[in-house]
């Protein structure tokens, strides 16, 4: 009885793996600020460097 | 003076250490040269049968199983530490060499106890069918703090390990590992590795799936996949010695 169980379980096991694992995560998992960023560039747009002319800054102690 | 000086002096840092290797590929190669979710999961598919045709013949003949680990784990270092890139021909050969080992050991705690095999591969799979599950609804969030967690349990784990084949060769090793140790202490340890091993199916379903995400060149695919299996032969291993922990209370 054991053993059916458990290739039961295992042959529903695969039969969900290989179903689920083609589909796409949900958004929830993937629209996170705080994913693992292995391959970098991830969140560009939030970049801390301002794009565009730099500006020149004086010192105080010219004027 | 300029606000970003360095920046516009010296442009964006090139240092691979920095780069991260992927980063120029990332999104740049055609659609059907791209990583995809459908090709990581049917290479699992093709490793997991040459695993199970492994298995087959090691459990025919358990003399392999030895030689099956070494050559299995050459080819594991091979592909992590040489060519991630060769990963389609290394990773069968890896699945194949593990399969005749796990045959082999499979057949003596089948030999021990009675129906053990059985119950540690649906176990492996159920934990592996239920984590993606949990993974895939957003359940189980991996961040880099959970990724340094399973890192950091892993090394103490190989520590663990490490430490006990060496203690081997002056009489005897952790008795705590024996599978015939069915003591609450030593049960406890084989579930909580059983619980960072399956933990790590976590980081490697993420791992694949943001390189479907990013576009990763095919050979990923291959790559995603044997990592998988990596993680699946361990869990599978630790489970069966989890099993033979607590037959033998």
């Amino acid at each position: 009885m054991n053993t059916i169980i458990f290739s039961v379980l295992a042959i529903f096991s695969l039969y969900v793996f290989f179903k689920l694992g083609k589909v796409k995560a949900s958004s929830k998992q993937l629209n996170r600020n705080n994913r693992i960023n292995r391959f970098g560039n991830r969140n560009n747009d939030e970049s801390n460097i301002i794009e565009g002319e730099s500006e020149e800054v004086k010192d105080e102690n010219d004027n | 003076m300029s606000k970003h000086s360095a920046l516009n002096r010296f442009g964006r840092s090139s240092n691979p250490a920095f780069t991260r290797g992927f980063q120029d590929n990332v999104g740049s190669l055609p659609l059907s040269e791209r990583m995809t979710l459908d090709g990581a999961v049917n290479k699992t598919g093709i490793l997991l049968s040459l695993c199970f045709g492994g298995a087959f013949i090691g459990w025919n003949i358990p003399a392999l199983a030895v030689p099956g680990a070494i050559i299995g784990f050459i080819l594991a270092m091979v592909t992590i530490f040489r060519s991630k890139e060769k990963a389609g021909s290394t990773a069968p050969l890896y699945a194949l060499a593990q399969g005749i080992f796990l045959g082999g050991i499979t057949l003596m705690y089948e030999n021990a106890f009675d129906g053990i095999a059985i119950q540690a591969i649906g176990l492996t799979f159920g934990i592996l069918a239920s984590l993606l599950l949990c993974y895939k609804s957003g359940y189980i969030k991996p961040t880099e703090n959970f990724r340094l967690m399973i890192v950091a349990g892993i090394g103490g784990i190989l520590i663990l390990y490490l430490a006990s084949f060496v203690m081997s060769f002056f009489g005897g090793g952790l008795s705590l590992l024996s599978p015939t140790n069915g003591s609450l202490m030593s049960i406890g340890l084989s579930f909580g590795i059983v619980c960072f091993a399956s933990l790590s199916l976590v980081l490697d379903f993420d791992f694949i799936e943001e390189g479907a995400e990013k576009g990763l060149p095919k050979y990923m695919e291959w790559y995603g996949a044997f990592s998988l299996m990596i993680t699946l032969i361990w869990l599978y291993l630790e489970i069966l010695r989890l099993l033979a922990k607590m037959r033998s209370r």
